[in-house]
C-alpha cells in the first residue's frame, strides 16, 4: 500500500522550496540543552536519525525523553542547541511549521479528536496538506481523503469502529487511532512517544508490524520512546539510552542492552 | 432517527409554520420572525461557541453592528440586498480586527476581552448621537421590497425571514460539513493536536469567530427591518449572554441546538406571558425564577443541553 499523502506531500515540500535531495542524516539534533532553573532536563543531546531509519530512545522514567521530543518538535523552546531537518534549521519551530516540513509525532498521553469519528480523525489528520485554505472549503466533505482513511483504518484493524466517535473507544484502540492519525499524511519523519503505552499486550506485536509497514511503504524515519524492551529491540536497529538528560549509550539494541551502564541505570548499582 | 428522515421531519415542520402562520395573530407572526431573526445570531453563535470551542460574549455587538448599518443604509434609500452582504462582510471584518488581538487569549479571558468588545460597542451606539441617534435611536426604517414584492406587510416579512433563515441555515450546514467543519471540531477537541497535524489554529480561529459574527450581522439586518425602530437597549451585553444561554440551554455544538435553545429564550416567556392557562398563572409570575432553577439544573444533569437528551438515554440503555 502506498498512501495518497506520499506523493501529495512530496509535490508541497518541491513548492516550499525545501529541497528533496537525501541527506547523509534527515534529523540532526546538536548539542541540545533544556533547563528548567537548575534541572537540566535535557543536556547536551545530539543524535542523527538518517533516511527511512528507525531510532529508539530508552531511559528510566525523568530521563529527558519526551523533553528533548518536545524540544525537536517546537513544543518547548531549548535553552540551546540546533536542530535541523533535511538540511535545514528547525529549532524552536512552531509545530504548525514542522508539520508542514513533513514532521509528525504522536503524543505520550491519548491525543484524539473524541466527537470526531474515528474516518474524521483519519481525514482531518491529512486534509490541511491538500489544496489552500479556501480551496478546502468547496472540497469534497471527505477532502478526497476518503479512501485513504479507510485504507488506513483497514490497516490499524479499525474497520468495526469507522463510524464511532473516537473518544468512545478503548484506551487501546484511540492509542491506534493516534497513531494511524500520525501516518496519515505521510510524513517524512514520525517521533513516536510511547506508542504502545496503554495498549494490550496482545496488540504490541500487530503495532510493530505495522510500524515496520508503514516504513516500508512510506518510507519515513521514525524516532520512537518507549519502555517495552521488547518491542522496541525488535523494531529499531539503532537504539539511543539517555539518564539524567545525557546519551548514556546507543548502538545496535543488543550492544546497548547489555552495556553495563545501562543496566545500571535501569536496575541500580 | 435516519438522516432521510429528519430532512423529511424539518421540511414538513417548515413547511407546517409556514401554514401556520397565516392563520396566527399578528403579534404571533411577530414573534415568529423575532425568532427567526435571533436564531440567525446563535446559530453563528453555536459556530463560534459549540464548534469552535471558543468563548464570546460578544455576539450582542455583532447584532447590533448589522442593526445600525442597515438601519442608516436602508434610510438612506440603498437597496437591501446591498445592504445585507455589506452588514455580513462588515461584521466579518470587525469579528477578524478583534480576533486579532482577543483570540491571543482563551476560554474565561476571550469571554471578558468580547464582553469588553460589546461594552464598547454599546456605548459607541449610545452616545454618538450623530450616526446611532444615541438614545432617542433611529425610527422608520423601511421593509425591503424583493423582486417587486413589498414585504412591508408583517406576513410577507415573515416568510421573507424564514427564507433567508434557511438559507444560511443551509450555507452554515454545508459549511460545517466541509474541511472546514471538521477543522473547527479538531480545533474544539484538542488544539495541540490539530497544530500538529498541520491545522492552522489562528486562521481556524479567527475564521470561525467572524463567521459566527458575521452571522448576527445578518440577523441585525432582518431585526432592524422588523422593528422598524432601533435604539442601543437590544444590543446591550445582557442580550450576548442570553444567546450563549440559548446555544447552551439547546445543545451547544450540536445544529438543531440553538433552535430549541432560541425558542425557549424567545418563544416561551411569550407564550406564557399570553396563556390563559389557570395553572400557567404562576409561571407568568415566577417565570424568570423557575427559568433560573431550570437552566442551573440543565447545566448540572444535562450539560450537553437539551438535544442530547436521546444521546443520554441511548447510552443508559447500552450501559444496561
Amino acid at each position: 500500500m502506498l498512501p495518497l499523502g506520499w506523493q501529495r506531500r512530496g509535490d508541497s515540500r518541491k513548492r516550499g522550496g525545501t529541497p528533496m535531495t537525501a541527506h547523509p542524516s534527515f534529523l540532526e539534533v546538536k548539542e541540545v540543552q533544556k533547563h528548567y532553573g537548575a534541572i537540566r532536563a535535557v543536556d547536551g543531546v545530539s543524535l542523527s536519525v538518517g533516511p527511512g531509519e528507525i531510532v529508539g530512545v530508552i531511559g528510566p522514567n525523568g530521563s529527558g525523553k519526551t523533553t528533548l521530543f518536545n524540544s525537536i518538535l517546537g513544543q518547548i523552546k531549548p535553552t540551546s542547541g540546533r536542530v535541523e531537518f533535511c538540511g535545514e534549521d528547525i529549532t524552536g519551530m512552531s509545530p504548525l511549521e514542522l508539520s508542514r516540513r513533513g514532521v509528525g509525532r504522536t503524543f505520550q498521553t491519548l491525543q484524539v479528536f473524541g466527537k470526531l469519528s474515528v474516518r474524521d480523525n483519519m481525514i482531518v489528520a491529512a486534509q490541511e496538506f491538500k489544496g489552500t485554505l479556501p480551496g478546502r472549503l468547496f472540497a469534497a466533505p471527505d477532502a478526497g481523503l476518503g479512501h485513504h482513511a479507510d485504507e488506513m483504518i483497514e490497516l490499524f484493524r479499525l474497520k468495526h469502529a469507522a463510524h464511532l466517535p473516537a473518544g468512545s473507544l478503548s484506551y487501546g484502540q484511540q492509542k491506534l487511532i493516534d497513531i494511524a492519525m500520525a501516518f496519515m499524511p505521510a510524513p517524512r519523519l514520525v517521533l513516536l512517544d510511547e506508542p504502545c503505552a496503554g495498549v494490550n499486550p496482545s496488540l504490541v506485536d500487530q503495532l510493530r508490524e505495522l510500524l515496520v509497514e508503514l516504513n516500508k511503504t512510506q518510507g519515513g524515519s521514525f524516532v520512537v520512546i518507549e519502555h517495552n524492551m521488547d518491542f522496541i529491540m525488535k523494531l529499531c536497529p539503532h537504539v539511543i539510552c539517555m539518564v539524567e538528560g545525557k546519551v548514556l549509550a546507543e548502538g545496535p539494541p543488543k550492544e546497548v542492552q547489555s552495556n553495563r551502564q545501562v543496566l545500571e541505570a535501569y536496575l541500580g548499582n | 432517527m435516519s438522516p432521510r428522515a429528519g430532512t423529511i421531519a424539518l421540511v414538513a415542520a417548515l413547511g407546517f409554520v409556514a401554514f401556520a402562520a397565516a392563520y396566527l395573530k399578528r403579534s404571533d407572526v411577530y414573534l415568529l420572525t423575532l425568532y427567526c431573526v435571533y436564531l440567525m445570531a446563535t446559530m453563528g453563535l453555536n459556530l463560534t461557541v459549540g464548534y469552535a470551542g471558543q468563548m464570546s460574549l460578544g455576539q450582542a455587538a455583532f447584532f447590533g453592528i448589522g442593526a445600525y448599518h442597515a438601519a442608516i443604509l436602508l434610510k438612506l434609500g440603498w437597496p437591501f440586498f446591498v445592504v445585507l452582504p455589506g452588514a455580513a462582510v462588515a461584521c466579518f471584518v470587525v469579528g477578524l480586527a478583534l480576533g486579532f488581538p482577543a483570540l491571543r487569549v482563551q476560554h474565561h479571558y476571550l469571554a471578558f476581552a468580547t464582553l469588553g468588545f460589546n461594552v464598547l460597542v454599546y456605548l459607541v451606539m449610545r452616545n454618538e448621537e450623530k450616526i446611532t441617534g444615541g438614545t432617542y435611536g433611529i425610527s422608520a426604517i423601511p421593509r425591503p421590497t424583493v423582486l417587486g414584492f413589498d414585504l412591508g406587510g408583517h406576513l410577507a416579512y415573515f416568510y421573507f425571514t424564514l427564507a433567508s433563515l434557511v438559507a444560511l441555515g443551509l450555507l452554515l450546514w454545508w459549511l460545517l460539513r466541509s474541511p472546514w467543519g471538521r477543522a473547527f471540531a479538531a480545533l474544539r477537541d484538542n488544539p495541540i493536536r490539530a497544530e500538529s497535524l498541520g491545522v492552522n489554529i489562528t486562521a481556524y480561529t479567527l475564521l470561525a469567530f467572524a463567521i459566527g459574527a458575521a452571522c448576527a450581522g445578518v440577523g441585525g439586518v432582518y431585526f432592524a427591518s422588523l422593528v422598524e425602530f432601533i435604539e442601543p437597549g437590544p444590543f446591550h451585553f445582557s442580550t450576548s449572554l442570553t444567546m450563549l444561554l440559548a446555544v447552551i440551554v439547546g445543545g451547544s455544538g450540536r445544529f438543531f441546538g440553538p433552535a430549541i435553545g432560541t425558542a425557549i429564550i424567545v418563544l416561551l416567556p411569550e407564550l406564557l406571558r399570553g396563556s390563559s392557562a389557570p395553572w400557567l398563572k404562576f409561571m407568568q409570575t415566577w417565570y424568570l425564577a423557575v427559568f433560573g432553577v431550570a437552566v442551573v439544573a440543565l447545566m448540572v444533569w444535562l450539560p450537553g443541553g437539551l438535544l442530547s437528551i436521546p444521546e443520554r438515554f441511548k447510552r443508559k440503555g447500552a450501559a444496561r
